[in-house]
């Protein structure tokens, strides 16, 4: 980021300005049912993201206990996949995307020196639409047939052969997706009409960059997710044949269409990490971060990318081999800005005075495994590979390394590195440092040795397998029970603050931190820069 | 928030909400068609 200065910053200023908002901090149920304020809705966001990542994960410790022995011990194979799909599409919807919606409500305000979201009002029907879509995913469970076992994607023909669950599902993503697209337009509008007076878009925090070009991408693609299964839905009961063969539609088109959507979909869940990343590499190293206007414009290019790679997740669907070695190489390409991103992180540390406080540790932990991820990534790409891989557990080790590696791991260092401006208090260190190596050891030892499963032939979604893979299995069941329990840290870390057990945090406790969010008090006051700050 | 704020405010979701409903129609009525038959990669 540029060198932003402040002239002139109200910190907790309560003067009454130009702003409309009550000025009293609403009490009782109330001011969370019908809260307008960025900073409670976003703490909503990420208790509700919190709460679906435990039931995803608990879905998928269930997955590995049924795994930890060949053969069927618990689960009826048809459990098992409805588990797996679950585990997706709440992982996915419920607590990946509304953590970093919860992390854009919270800090893109204090950050471009807003009083508030553009849309404050719509931004409470948008988050209030997502326990009404997570219950009614859960709820699926209970109906005739269960909830859907189609796998997240969600592909046809499965897709239009079950019950009521697909249903549920289809209307809970309806719900979850026009949440996020509520949640997308608010970001845009307040960061392209709300900054402060000198807050140019080169001065933004790369936060806000990265989560600008996200909610573009969320407005571009969300619609043809929720498209996708609304054609889904009127093959099933409506008499249309999109997806169906048996009335001369096309299964294969469903692919085509839900991965427009879903490559998009992976940026989207990487690229506000890489913007978390980017704010904690430079406060911890003591540098300004190297090559920010090339970090802008390689989220940018990542953005522009991920429009024009959807076909790689379908090369076994059979395509011709140009289009092949098309969507190959630019798959391929993908990985320039990327290393570009690296490669500046790694630049900005070099000669620094780092210290590896947790916020830093995760951000490093972030480079290290999202890199591994990266690169198999790329080994996947190369389509002869992929044909010999597709659906196996190399690509479980592959997304896993990107998702709870990547965006998990940046969601934890973002929430050490901000919450003593969420809750006042400085979490404890020791609990943190834990929480970071017990993740790290066990989140490889669950994800490392799928890469071994995978090309050795073991499919992915299947309750039973051959007796080969027995020990890996059991490796990854143990490291996953551990990387759940390690999570438990977490949350005592967080709940000391939220109790006011710690030390008090200063406005600043970052020495190397910059930005609008450390003028003001900690915790930051309900609210924040009515008056405009004035950025030089 | 000044209302000429809002105003711009009021315009740019505007824009961005027709924009989101152009998209979905579009997937359904024309687009599904596109992406599958880019490159024949359907057959259809």
């Amino acid at each position: 980021m540029s060198s932003v200065t402040v002239d002139h910053v109200s910190p907790g200023h309560h003067g009454h300005g130009h702003d409309d908002h009550h000025h009293a901090t609403p009490t009782g149920w109330r001011r969370w049912l019908f809260a307008t304020n960025h900073k409670d809705i976003g703490t909503m966001y990420l208790i509700f993201s919190f709460v679906m990542l435990l039931e995803g994960g608990m879905l998928a410790l269930l997955l590995r206990t049924e795994l930890f022995e060949p053969g069927l011990q618990f689960f009826r194979p048809e459990l098992f996949n409805q588990f797996t799909t679950m585990h997706g599409l709440i992982m996915v919807f419920g607590a990946i995307m509304p953590a970093f919606v919860g992390f854009a409500n919270w800090m893109i305000p204090l950050q471009v020196g807003a009083s508030d979201m553009a849309f404050a009002r719509m931004n409470n029907f948008s988050f209030w639409l997502l326990p009404v879509g997570g219950i009614l995913l859960t709820s699926s469970f209970f109906v005739p047939g269960g909830a859907t076992a189609a796998g997240w994607t969600l592909y046809a023909p499965l897709s239009l052969q079950m019950g009521p669950g697909m249903d549920m599902a289809i209307f809970a993503m309806h719900i979850l997706g026009a949440s996020s697209i509520m949640g997308a337009i608010n970001i845009i509008v307040t960061i392209l009409n709300m900054r402060a007076p000198g807050m140019t878009l080169m001065k933004m925090p790369l936060f806000c960059w990265t989560w600008l070009i996200t909610a573009f991408l969320l407005i571009a693609v969300l619609p043809v997710l929720a498209a996708a299964i609304t054609m889904l839905l009127t093959d099933r009961h409506f008499g249309t044949g999109f997806f169906n063969a048996a009335v001369g539609g096309d299964p294969v088109l469903y692919q085509h269409v839900f991965w427009f959507f879903g490559h998009p979909e992976v940026y989207i869940m990487i690229l506000p990490a890489f913007g978390i990343v980017s704010a904690i590499v430079p406060a911890f190293a003591r540098k300004k971060l190297f090559g920010y206007a090339s970090m802008v414009y390689a989220t940018a290019s990542i953005a522009i990318l991920s429009f024009i790679v959807w076909a790689h997740h379908m090369f076994t669907t059979g395509m011709p081999v140009t289009a092949q070695l098309y969507f190959m190489y630019a798959t391929m390409l993908i990985s320039i800005p990327t290393g570009v991103k690296v490669f500046n992180w790694i630049a900005t540390m070099w000669k620094g005075s780092m210290t590896f406080e947790t916020p830093m540790l995760f951000a490093v932990g972030f480079i290290f495994v999202f890199t591994i991820g990266g690169f198999t990534g790329l080994i996947l790409s190369v389509a002869p590979i992929d044909i010999q891989v597709h659906d196996t557990y190399y690509v479980v080790a592959h997304f896993h390394y990107v998702l709870v590696a990547g965006s998990l791991f940046a969601l934890f260092a973002g929430t050490y590195y901000w919450l003593p401006k969420w809750t006042g208090y400085m979490y404890s260190e020791k609990l943190g440092k834990w929480h970071f190596w017990s993740s790290l050891i066990s989140f490889n030892v669950t994800f490392f040795p799928m890469h071994f499963m995978g090309l050795a032939g073991m499919p992915r979604r299947y309750a039973d397998y051959a007796a080969q893979f027995t020990t890996f299995h059991q490796v990854a069941t143990i490291g996953a029970f551990w990387f759940g329990l390690s999570q438990l840290i977490f949350l005592v870390a967080i709940l000391r603050c939220y109790a006011g057990k710690g030390e008090r945090a200063p406005a600043k406790p970052w020495e190397g931190a910059e930005g609008l969010e450390w003028t003001v008090p900690s915790p930051a006051p309900f609210h924040t820069f009515e008056t405009p700050p004035e950025v030089k | 928030m000044t209302p000429e704020q809002r105003r711009r405010n009021r315009i740019a979701g505007t824009i961005l909400f027709v924009v989101v409903v152009a998209i979905f129609a579009w997937v359904v009525f024309r687009g599904s068609g596109f992406l599958g038959g880019v490159a024949g990669l359907t057959g259809r």
